[in-house]
């Protein structure tokens, strides 16, 4: 069933919020050329008891982009009120002194935290792995760690380096898990379609079999400093969402093979709400444009 | 213990597997951890035979105990240092952090004072090392092995027992490279900067040796 984004015209550099329940407002605004759009489209989660998260990647620059974007994801929390978000890596480019900490996350995420949004990160190339000290991130102390939400068993790993004790807690873990989802997250992409860096072909050889293995449902991944829905691969999901501050624009090779979707024009993050045997994911770009929508059901043998 | 364990009889297994090429080496005693000097790299042996505990020995094996030998010995420097620093936990102030990273690495480095290259990649067997890695990139195709020498940080140039720069990201390590390095234990890690094999001590940031021009170069 396609639904139609609630549309709002929420307060943004001092503008008046218009929202009506269940009513679609498409005002548009002319901002300041400072400020971002004030309307963002998103879809109500569905799901009573669903599991809900945002999803950011390479999001650490503590730039205008980065904060822009971060106003977007709560403006969207407004609409769809996830519980959690995940990081896929470089939480922090540059220099992580403690003002680092505060100008490169803290503060553009002050009203998340506010509301008691759980962070779960994962480390990047740019991280410092003593990140994981971080309580805000809550990594455990953990280069890579696992944790359940309801039916959603998640698994974030390092993929900067993946030794030999990682493959084998990996392993371990997706053995031991009945949960009904499972969902890897780490920051470089195994499949890509960017012009860049491409896929980590490398890291797909030990990785993919194991995925392949124990039935993992949905890999997100960053790196990649766009958005980039792929089709599946061998009954798998993924998903590249590495632009949630930095932007390599027109960085998709538009003959990929891989492609379902891209969006490397603007930064991005995604909502994701788990219901049953459906994950929901939507794409929200910067200006508070729904980019790319729609639902992986989960396979009935995994 | 008994990863370092592993890691010794991995690396006897990798070097076996990697060196298919007899020269000559004679290996030497280890030097105490700062007061190694480097020497030209000799050609390693794999043939050669040695004594180690009682025990004849091929120079593979030496290199693996060589090798696990010199990483206790750091990691003694290593956990001396942890002792003279406060315990790091999660904390939810990121100056904690960064302040234990750094009180680490200044201890670290004031007992490793006067630390040059070769004290843990032992100038002996270091062809072992850059022969792995050489390998490793002829292994790939072209398009890979580009993809990952464009990746790796560039005109960056990096000493033993200083600071890993904290504005340059730390490149992916490529996996299948590194199942063919011997394990290390979670303190200590390898990393590629320019041409060079690095190990870096996790918790302090600091570069604790250095293997020099073991990347291949694309030809132009």
């Amino acid at each position: 069933m396609k639904r139609l984004p609630v549309r709002i015209v929420a307060i943004c550099w001092g503008l008046l919020a218009l929202a009506a329940a269940g009513q679609a407002i498409t005002e548009q605004q002319r901002a300041p050329a400072s400020a971002i759009s004030a309307a963002i489209e998103v879809h109500a989660p569905i799901g009573k008891d669903s599991v809900k998260f945002l999803v950011i990647g390479d999001s650490g620059t503590g730039d205008r982009a980065q904060n822009e974007t971060a106003a977007q994801m709560w403006k969207a929390h407004s609409l769809f009120p996830y519980e959690f978000a995940i990081m896929l890596g470089d939480n922090m480019y540059g220099s992580e002194r403690p003002q680092d900490y505060v100008s490169k996350f803290e503060r553009p995420y002050k009203p998340l935290l506010d509301a008691k949004i759980s962070f779960y990160a994962a480390l990047g190339n740019h991280d410092d792995p003593n990140q994981r000290y971080y309580k805000n991130f809550g990594m455990g102390q953990k280069r890579y760690y696992t944790y359940q939400k309801k039916d959603v068993r998640f698994f974030a790993l390092d993929s900067n380096y993946m030794d030999q004790d990682q493959q084998k807690w990996l392993e371990e873990e997706l053995k031991n898990s009945n949960s009904k989802w499972k969902i890897a997250y780490f920051h470089h992409p195994i499949y890509s379609s960017g012009g860049r860096h491409g896929s980590e072909v490398d890291l797909r050889s030990i990785v993919e079999p194991l995925f392949i293995k124990y039935n993992l449902n949905v890999v997100f991944a960053g790196h990649e400093h766009f958005y980039e829905r792929l089709k599946p691969q061998k009954g798998i999901n993924y998903f590249t969402a590495g632009g949630s501050a930095k932007l390599r624009a027109g960085d998709i090779v538009g003959s990929s093979a891989l492609t379902a979707k891209g969006f490397d024009t603007e930064q991005s993050f995604m909502l994701i709400e788990i219901d049953g045997d459906v994950m929901r994911f939507q794409t929200i770009s910067k200006r508070g444009r729904l980019v790319d929508s729609g639902e992986v059901r989960r396979s009935p043998n995994s | 213990m008994t990863k370092l364990l592993s890691a010794s009889i991995a690396l006897s297994a990798m070097l076996t597997l990697a060196c298919n090429k007899a020269d000559s080496s004679e290996p030497r005693p280890a030097a105490p951890a700062a007061q190694a000097q480097p020497a030209p790299a000799a050609s390693p042996d794999p043939a050669a035979g040695i004594t180690a505990g009682g025990q004849a020995v091929n120079a593979q094996g030496a290199a693996a105990l060589e090798f696990k030998k010199r990483i206790d010995a750091y990691l003694k420097i290593h956990n001396d240092a942890e002792g003279k620093v406060p315990n790091l936990k999660r904390t939810d102030d990121p100056k904690e952090i960064s302040d234990r990273e750094k009180a680490l690495a200044d201890a670290i480095m004031t007992l490793r004072a006067g630390a040059k290259p070769g004290e843990i990649f032992a100038i002996e067997y270091q062809p072992y090392f850059i022969k792995i890695v050489q390998d490793d990139f002829k292994g790939r195709s072209a398009a890979d092995r580009k993809a990952l020498i464009n990746e790796l940080p560039k005109n960056i140039k990096v000493d033993i027992n200083t600071v890993y720069p904290t504005t340059l990201p730390l490149e992916t390590f490529p996996p299948a490279l590194l199942r063919k390095l011997p394990d290390l234990p979670p303190e200590l890690e390898y990393r590629i900067v320019a041409r060079s094999l690095i190990l870096r001590d996790v918790k302090a940031n600091l570069i604790v040796d250095i293997l020099r021009d073991v990347v291949p170069t694309i030809p132009s």
